[in-house]
């Protein structure tokens, strides 16, 4: 039934804190899955308002959305995990996968290839020590994700470390970010006029869309113009800005996608400390989207593993499965694209590439973790490479502390959004330059330069970064890096690198007259793949889209109002606070009490 | 209360509420009676110190209290050893916590500090520490910075050195964290005011010309940051900057900081098309400031006219203002 080799559970783990302070804290209890703690229902039921199929980011979160607001929910998936595209997976669960793709069983995903050392199985580390992530993806501090997450309470079950350090690469090495006001304000090397640049196009950009004088000259104009002509930066700072804060992909970005995105990094940056982003412990997208079917089984979701759809009527409503079970679908089919059987005519088309890169190294990497944390993005920006990409290649670096691999071990997540054959050229110029970088910032070699390190008349240490690019220059890395696993693969998408899932994706053909008798799936309305986007950005806004299209608007979109026990004055709710809050003397007002404001009475 | 949200209360949760507050009402009151009585009859005993406690966990804001608390600790001092005084610390140090900025916690604890038994320097460091933290979480707590300079006198005293220095560091630090922090920028003219009347400045020229280039860097980075311009215009009257620099470095200082400003100026009109209203306030002291110390004759072309105007049209809530120095000033 069940792969036995698979990593344990978030209820299977002890949580390592308990829920709340006080006289009613109580330890966390996670609720079960079936197919993991809980065993598969032997039988599913007659009638449903909705059936969900594949139980990725958007159709879990959609399931949880669904159940909370009353709606009856059969949620299914034909793998024996859960997560799908979202899947955090072992080694041998990876492996398993590659072959499916190989031979066809998994559609939209192409091309994978897949090395593995024999370290892992027979020897120093076991499969399941590793929990590898289809889809990686980070959480920005202010995102509507987050916002869901602390609504439903699915938080609680996940455990979030922060990741601060943001590097770009330019000229061979990693610099790592400037860009809040007291780095700009200590930084040595800027100019006086280009920190004023600097410091008016943040200021900017917090409010951009209420400037509209300022930006809307240049609104079919690519950023980068817009930044050169009217804040006179330059490239470094226009590479930093669109590339490592703002994570866009080429620099053919136009000016209100890119200032979105840079915004959504700065505004992020504070929300709970000097840093724009979390990412989950124990696996990304794979806990999150586990997370919130546990949430959608707690609000009555009936959950099936091993279950394939073979075919849905529109005219009966009834669904089909593989066991030659059938359920009544009242309301509305949702379907991944990734779980279609055959005779399925209907799918969206995929036309577009996302190329991924994963590799697990025998390497520490801490020299690029800011200190208590376990992950770096590095970016690499267009003509960065030896190989003269045009796109720009996404690296995400997660280290052991992370608890998705064995201590002195590294999973490094690379993707681009290049068509084609030189995407995987790209990713391999990216690799390794990373592979060169790591050598040599743990070597030992360099050795003590005094003029590399110099200090400040204030006592600040600085370092002469021209020095150090000459040593490295001349450095011959003696060493090699240990790789443990490599895995290539190419993901089909629909959405444009570059934009939201486009709504009329989702208009479903009622007309049955248009119906193809053929068809396994008239009538049935499809998620969107994952896009290129390393962030959750998408995965709020596909939801609500589907949601609307079934319930009729999206109002009350996880409108839940949890009924505690103890909702009595003196216990604190703190979950609301981290949201609206954004007041300086938070640190120290957080230790009163709450206020209260009762109902005045006439 | 900064950041939490309102609750809306049912009827039944609301006279639940009121029940218990009635309570707890009654009992608060016997409580202030109690302590008030004790005080009237004048009775110092650990035991009314019990009453007092108990009061002001409640309400700290009771100074009352606070006074019969230390007459207390007065008439009982020779019974009273080191350990009382360190647990007399760690109650102010539990009520400040919960609230930050009473006055009369701060109080208190100072004067325990001052009466404490080993009241030795090392007390006052461990204060230091303590004072760090705090504006740690707050750097802009008036209370802290206030308490601050009470510690430092304190450990100045009886160390019997200067700490200028280091506290000049200090505010530098807090500065680079928070260029906005008003009262960082305060304690350095503090400091540096007290560091040239004591004579503590080794080089004295080249304190200046750090400080040049820092605010001149504070200037670019921080253009509508009032606390920026500020301390400018009280660095640069400032009698012993004139006195130290001499007239060729100090003419050379001003016209720098104008040939800056009026490009700090100057790239506003044109990406806003608004002109600075600092700007324009600080170039007319510079101005004024060259009149004064002969670098300008009385003869020469003044720009201030110009500026005054424009800054009529750009921050017209002091438009009177403006005019009235115009008139007065520079009539023709």
């Amino acid at each position: 039934m069940l792969s036995p080799e698979r990593r344990p559970s978030m209820a299977e783990r002890r949580p390592s804190f308990f829920n709340s302070t006080g006289p009613n804290a109580n330890p966390l209890i996670v609720p079960h899955l079936a197919g993991i703690e809980d065993p598969l229902p032997e039988t599913t039921p007659e009638k449903v308002d909705v059936l969900i199929v594949g139980s990725g980011m958007v159709e879990s979160v959609l399931a949880a959305a669904l159940s909370w607001q009353g709606s009856t929910v059969l949620h299914i998936d034909k793998n024996d995990y859960y997560g799908d595209t979202s899947a955090t997976l072992t080694v041998d669960q990876i492996k398993r996968w590659v072959d499916q793709i190989n031979n066809g069983s998994i559609p939209f995903y192409e091309n994978a290839k897949l090395y593995v050392s024999t370290l892992i199985g027979s020897g120093k580390y076991a499969s399941k020590d590793f929990g590898i992530d289809l889809s990686p993806k980070i959480l920005f501090t202010k995102s509507d994700l987050l916002s869901i997450l602390v609504k439903s309470r699915v938080h609680q079950y996940l455990e979030f470390q922060s990741l601060s350090n943001f590097h770009t690469y330019e000229n061979d090495s990693f610099e790592k970010l400037t860009n809040t006001k007291q780095e700009i304000f200590a930084d040595q090397k800027l100019p006086l006029m280009t920190k004023r640049n600097l410091m008016k196009f943040i200021k900017f950009v917090l409010n951009w869309d209420k400037e509209p004088e300022i930006w809307k000259p240049y609104a079919n104009r690519s950023m980068a113009e817009f930044l050169v002509e009217k804040f006179r930066l330059e490239k470094p700072q226009v590479f930093e800005l669109l590339f490592s804060i703002g994570l866009c992909y080429n620099i053919d970005t136009k000016v209100p996608e890119a200032l979105q995105r840079i915004r959504r990094y700065l505004s992020s940056f504070d929300v709970y400390g000097p840093f724009p982003v979390l990412y989950s412990k124990y696996g990304g997208a794979g806990e999150l989207s586990q997370g919130f079917c546990r949430s959608a089984a707690v609000g009555g979701a009936t959950y099936k593993l091993n279950e394939k759809l073979v075919s849905y009527n529109p005219t009966t409503n009834v669904a089909l499965f593989s066991d030659g079970s059938k359920v009544n679908v009242v309301e509305k089919v949702i379907m991944s694209p990734t779980q279609i059987s055959e005779d399925s005519k209907n799918v969206p088309k995929q036309p577009y590439q996302i190329h991924r890169l994963t590799c697990i190294v025998e390497k520490d990497c801490s020299t690029w973790f800011s200190e208590g944390e376990s992950a770096a993005i590095v970016v690499f920006p267009p003509g960065s490479l030896k190989s003269g990409n045009k796109q720009v290649v996404q690296a995400f670096i997660l280290g052991s502390g992370s608890e998705c691999c064995p201590s002195g071990t590294c999973i490094w997540y690379l993707s681009t959004t290049e068509q084609g054959v030189r995407a995987e050229l790209d990713l391999d110029a990216a690799l390794e330059a990373m592979e060169l970088s790591i050598i040599r910032e743990t070597s030992t070699d360099i050795g003590d330069d005094e003029d590399i390190v110099q200090f400040g008349s204030n006592g600040q240490t600085l370092i002469n970064s021209v020095k150090l690019g000459k040593s490295f220059k001349e450095y011959v890395p003696r060493e090699k890096l240990q790789f443990l696993f490599k895995l290539y693969y190419t993901q089909r998408t629909s959405t444009p690198p570059f934009e939201v899932v486009d709504p009329t994706l989702f208009n479903v053909n009622k007309d049955t007259e248009k119906f193809d008798p053929e068809a396994s799936d008239n009538g049935v309305l499809y998620t969107s793949m994952p896009s290129a986007e390393i962030s959750y950005d998408e995965v709020v806004t596909a939801a609500k889209v589907l949601y609307e299209k079934i319930v009729g608007s999206d109002d009350d979109f996880f409108d839940i109002d949890f009924e505690d026990e103890d909702d009595l004055p003196g216990s604190s709710q703190d979950y609301e606070n981290a949201i609206e809050d954004d007041d300086e003397d938070m640190g120290i007002d957080k230790s009163e009490s709450a206020e209260f404001v009762g109902e005045m009475e006439i | 209360m900064h950041g939490t949200k309102r609750k809306q209360w049912s009827k039944e949760a609301l006279n639940r509420k009121r029940l218990n507050d009635v309570k707890k009402i009654k009992d608060y009151r016997k409580l202030v009676d109690k302590v008030l009585t004790l005080k009237e009859s004048q009775v110092y005993d650990l035991k009314s110190l019990k009453s007092t406690t108990e009061l002001l966990e409640i309400n700290p804001e009771f100074n009352t209290a606070w006074n019969f608390r230390r007459d207390i600790i007065d008439n009982i001092r020779n019974e009273l050893d080191s350990e009382f005084w360190d647990n007399e610390l760690k109650f102010t140090m539990k009520t400040l916590k919960r609230f930050p900025k009473v006055y009369w916690i701060w109080n208190h604890r100072v004067w325990v500090l001052s009466h404490h038994v080993d009241s030795s320097i090392k007390i006052w460091q461990k204060e230091l520490f303590i004072v760090n933290q705090m504006l740690e979480l707050d750097s802009r707590n008036y209370h802290g910075w206030h308490y601050r300079r009470i510690v430092i006198q304190n450990m100045e005293r009886l160390g019997n050195k200067s700490l200028n220095h280091q506290e000049f560091q200090y505010t530098t630090e807090k500065i680079n964290q928070n260029i906005s922090n008003f009262s960082a920028w305060h304690q350095r003219v503090q400091l540096i005011s007290m560091m040239f009347d004591h004579d503590e400045i080794a080089n004295k020229l080249d304190l200046l010309k750090d400080e040049l280039d820092y605010i001149t860097n504070a200037m670019f980075t921080g253009a509508d940051d009032q606390a920026v311009w500020d301390y400018i215009c009280w660095f640069i009257e400032y009698d012993n900057v004139f006195k130290t620099l001499e007239l060729k470095e100090y003419t050379k200082m001003l016209n720098d900081l104008q040939t800056n400003i009026v490009m700090i100026n100057d790239d506003d009109k044109d990406f806003s098309g608004k002109e600075n209203p600092w700007c324009l306030k600080v170039l007319i002291l510079i101005e004024n400031l060259q009149c004064k110390r002969g670098i300008k004759k009385s003869d020469d072309v003044l720009k201030s006219k110009e500026w005054l105007a424009k800054l009529i049209e750009v921050d017209p809530l002091r438009a009177n203002r403006y005019r009235y120095l115009l008139d007065s000033q520079y009539h023709e």
